[in-house]
Formats: structure tokens, C-alpha cells, sequence
């Protein structure tokens, strides 16, 4: 089963650009097989950024769930993906 | 009803205060206990009346109660439940375990408004430059203003 990660971006966001790229470089690396990823304008999808408790953009939500609430370095978002996915970190 | 026993040591209140500290007026104060909804309240030697602690508890009670939507009659069951609880009848039982689920979603609704509120400001505080997230909100909704 792949994991599904979804970034929460919002217009005029000075660092979601670069929440964007990090994952995609992670989700490539790991395989877009395993990694699906998709950007959601926090503006248009309001009701479920809430839900999720979504406070701040950038943010990161893994499988329906917060786990990012700022910008994570690419290290610690390909180690949290690994763990997902059952791989340990090397 | 029947007032309350007031000790001599309570602190007590003229209506004035009361409508100051309540916000309600002298017209409502007098009202509430005409229609039984506050018990008789206390009088001094010349048959104005005196408000103690119990009756302000009350009357705090009943606005905010009114304030989430409950009507005077509920309101009236409610005090009914807070001056006894364990001799309160089933039917007052009820309501009250029926208001409490009423609130419960109610502040379920008001924690997600909150939360909404506040993530639209701090996208505003993160934006580059000004606020965009209104002028985007005002397209999204087909605000001409």
C-alpha cells in the first residue's frame, strides 16, 4: 500500500515552494509507487485542512493524519516516510 | 419559590449593582422573580431588595443560558437541577442531559470555527507580502466587494 502525503500550501506562502520540493525529491527517491503526494491549496480545501489541524502553511499530512506542521528538512522527511513505510532509516 | 436563608455575614447587593454586574435591568431582575424563574429574593428594612451571592450565580446562569438559545421555561428546569441535583425530577434530568449534548456540539462547532479563524491568520502572518489570502477567499466566494 502506498502512503498517501498531501502538503498544505497557500497562496503568497513564503516557504511552500520549498515544502513542494522537498517532497517531491523525497517522493522520487523513494519511489512514486510507494510515495503518492499531492499539493492541497489550503484556500480551496478549507473543511479538511481544519479537520486535520492545520494551523500554518506549509504542512505536511501523512495518511489523513498532521505530522508536519512547518517545513521539515529533507532528512527528517525521508527518515518519517522510511518508518512508514517500514524501512529503517539508515 | 421560596428565598434563600441569608446569613447575616453574606454580602448583599442592591438591584443596581446587580443590573451592573449582570447586565440585565431592573425591569428583567424583577421580572425573572415575578415569574418564579429566580426565587424571592431577600428585602431590607425598607422592602427594597437585596441580591446575595446565590442570587448573582444565578442570575449569571440564566444569561448565559440564555445566550446559548435556552428558553426561560428550560432555563427554569436547569436552575431547578442546579439548587438540587439529586432530587431533581427525571423529565428535568432529561433536559438537562439533552442541553448538555446541545452544548457539546455547539462548542464542537465553535472550536472548528476558532481553528479556521485562527489558521487564516497565520497564513495571512506567513504571506510574503501584505495578505493575500483575503483578496483569494474574496474570489473563492464571489465577493465583488
Amino acid at each position: 500500500m502506498p502512503i498517501e502525503v498531501e502538503v498544505f500550501t497557500s497562496p503568497g506562502c513564503g516557504k511552500c515552494g520549498r515544502a513542494k520540493e522537498v517532497l517531491r525529491d523525497v517522493a522520487r527517491e523513494l519511489g512514486e509507487d510507494r510515495v503518492h503526494w499531492r499539493e492541497v491549496n489550503v484556500l480551496e480545501e478549507l473543511d479538511h485542512a481544519v479537520a486535520l489541524g492545520v494551523l500554518a502553511a506549509p504542512a505536511i499530512a501523512i495518511d489523513g493524519k498532521l505530522v508536519f506542521t512547518t517545513l521539515p528538512s529533507a532528512r527528517k522527511l525521508r527518515a518519517t516516510l522510511l518508518s512508514r513505510l517500514g524501512v529503517v532509516s539508515p | 419559590m421560596v428565598g434563600h436563608a441569608v446569613s447575616r455575614t453574606a454580602r448583599l447587593y442592591a438591584i443596581g449593582e446587580v443590573a451592573r454586574r449582570t447586565g440585565l435591568s431592573h425591569d428583567t431582575l424583577r421580572y425573572y422573580e415575578r415569574i418564579g424563574l429566580l426565587p424571592r429574593v431577600g428585602r431590607d428594612p425598607g422592602g427594597r431588595r437585596v441580591y446575595d451571592e446565590r442570587d448573582l450565580s444565578d442570575l449569571r446562569f440564566i444569561r448565559r443560558a440564555q445566550a446559548m438559545g435556552f428558553t426561560l421555561e428550560e432555563i427554569g428546569m436547569l436552575l431547578q437541577m442546579r439548587a438540587d441535583p439529586r432530587r431533581a425530577r427525571d423529565e428535568v434530568r432529561r433536559l438537562t442531559a439533552a442541553k448538555l449534548a446541545e452544548i457539546e456540539q455547539r462548542l464542537e462547532e465553535i472550536r472548528t470555527l476558532r481553528d479556521e479563524l485562527r489558521l487564516l491568520l497565520n497564513l495571512c502572518r506567513g504571506a510574503q507580502d501584505g495578505c493575500p489570502i483575503i483578496e483569494s477567499l474574496a474570489e473563492h466566494n464571489g465577493d465583488s466587494a
